[in-house]
């Protein structure tokens, strides 16, 4: 009777709050996006000939993302049949775009006009009693350009 | 040159409303786990009762650390000297539970050995081997002998019905399937929540069987007594003890006390309903 009653409670608030933050977030990390649309991104790990002067710099951007009670309980349930676990895709969705925004912040805040040979990682930790995710990372990294701006792109001589 | 176009929504998360995904799983799983339940609660108590009940009566010794000379009257020591009372009164209830015994007609070889327990709890209970446990505390709230009668007689229909037995089945194989089920929800809050669903499943058998049992109560007061006369104190008083708190039906072991009163009214309607009440003995320690 209590087990189930703090069991209900901790779903309920776990739904609420997480569904929430999670709104809450997407919409930040949307408006963030395009603040940083100009700031651009490539996989690529070379560099274009024509890209001019720069200087290189390493930027990282690192996002830790917990999941919330009522996550657990759906993606637990989901693991005894199988399937697609929305919970999850959301969670590192969420994870993968702000921790790309945050190295991109690093970026603007060393003067990069692009970032070159992006890659992420991706972590879960805290796994607690019985192996279980408890929160997800995610880490974006590359190679900031920064234009020099002391030397004039392609002077010559 | 080049241009980094915003990702367009909705491709890595799906639309679909969480719950939804969670109601559908929940919904599933917990009518599988019903299923799977009620099959080996049925497979357990069906093959429970071709355990003969002598056999019963030697997991008993062993589950309940009896020596044979605990609880039986004929040979169990008074508890102190000049202290025989307890004694006493389990001859007293000894000697009602096998007249009741007799009217309920228990097959060949089945026998009831009540214990008294001098203990302020509210309880009584049948265990394995045809133990019979009632504590001192009951019998206080009972003002007379019929009253005692319907939680006697309720008892040995436990036994009679191989309830004990049964329980303890049905409580092995859903026990060891919900282990192995464990571990596979990957978190321990599913497992808990399966497993409330798995209890809340065997519940509903258990307040079958106590049904089952006050029904047979009832059938055995009326051949004992003649009339079903003050059987129903018995739960008033429980319901009067127990009324700070009752867990909703679905939580309870036992049928809400309110509606095995009503289950007694109706089942009164067959039966005579006036008659004299028998007292307990006034020499022992009951009626306070």
């Amino acid at each position: 009777m209590l087990d189930l009653g703090i069991f209900l409670t901790l779903l309920v608030l776990g739904y609420g709050f997480g569904r929430v933050a999670e709104s809450r977030h997407f919409r930040s990390i949307i408006e963030k996006e395009r603040d940083f649309q100009d700031l651009l991104t490539f996989s690529e790990r070379t560099l274009p000939t024509d890209i001019g002067d720069v200087d290189a710099a390493l930027v990282g951007g690192n996002v830790v993302i917990s999941i919330d009670y009522f996550k657990r309980i759906a993606a637990g349930l989901r693991s005894l049949v199988g399937g697609r676990i929305g919970a999850y895709e959301s969670l590192l969705e969420r994870a993968r775009r702000e921790a790309v925004l945050r190295m991109k912040q690093e970026a603007r805040a060393k003067g990069a006009t692009m970032i070159f040979n992006v890659k992420l990682e991706t972590a879960s930790i805290s796994k607690g009693q019985n192996q279980q995710v408890g929160s997800v990372e995610v880490y974006a990294y590359g190679t900031a350009l920064i234009p020099t701006a002391a030397r004039p792109v392609a002077s010559g001589v | 040159m080049y241009e980094n176009r915003p990702p367009p929504e909705g491709i890595n998360v799906s639309d679909e409303h969480p719950l939804k995904d969670f109601f559908i799983l929940f919904g599933g799983i917990g009518v599988a786990i019903v299923i799977l339940v009620i099959a080996l609660s049925f497979v357990a108590g069906w093959l429970g009762r071709f355990v003969p009940f002598e056999v019963e009566k030697k997991w008993a010794q062993k589950a309940l650390s009896f020596s044979e000379s605990v609880g039986d009257v004929s040979r169990s020591e008074p508890q102190g000297p000049g202290d025989d009372q307890p004694h006493a009164v389990q001859l007293y209830l000894q000697d009602l539970a096998d007249r009741l015994a007799d009217a309920q007609g228990l097959p060949d070889g089945m026998g009831i050995r009540v214990h008294y327990v001098d203990d302020d709890t509210v309880n009584a209970f049948a265990t394995l081997g045809g133990n019979v446990f009632v504590f001192g505390g009951l019998l206080e709230k009972l003002p007379h002998e019929n009253a005692l009668a319907m939680v006697m007689a309720h008892e040995i229909a436990h036994i009679k019905h191989r309830d004990p037995l049964v329980a303890a089945g049905r409580g092995l194989t859903v026990g060891l399937a919900l282990a192995s089920l464990a571990g596979l929800g990957n978190s321990q809050a599913v497992d808990a929540a399966l497993g409330q669903v798995a209890t809340v499943t065997v519940l509903k058998y258990s307040r079958n069987q106590e049904t089952a049992a006050d029904i047979a109560a009832m059938a055995t007061l009326d051949r004992y007594y003649g009339h079903l006369s003050g059987a129903e104190v018995l739960f008033e008083a429980l319901h009067e003890h127990s009324q700070s708190y009752e867990p909703p039906i679905f939580l309870s072991t036992h049928p809400v006390t309110q509606q095995r009163i009503d289950a007694i009214k109706a089942y009164r309607r067959h039966a005579s309903t006036t008659g004299a009440l028998t007292a307990l003995p006034t020499n022992l320690p009951l009626a306070r």
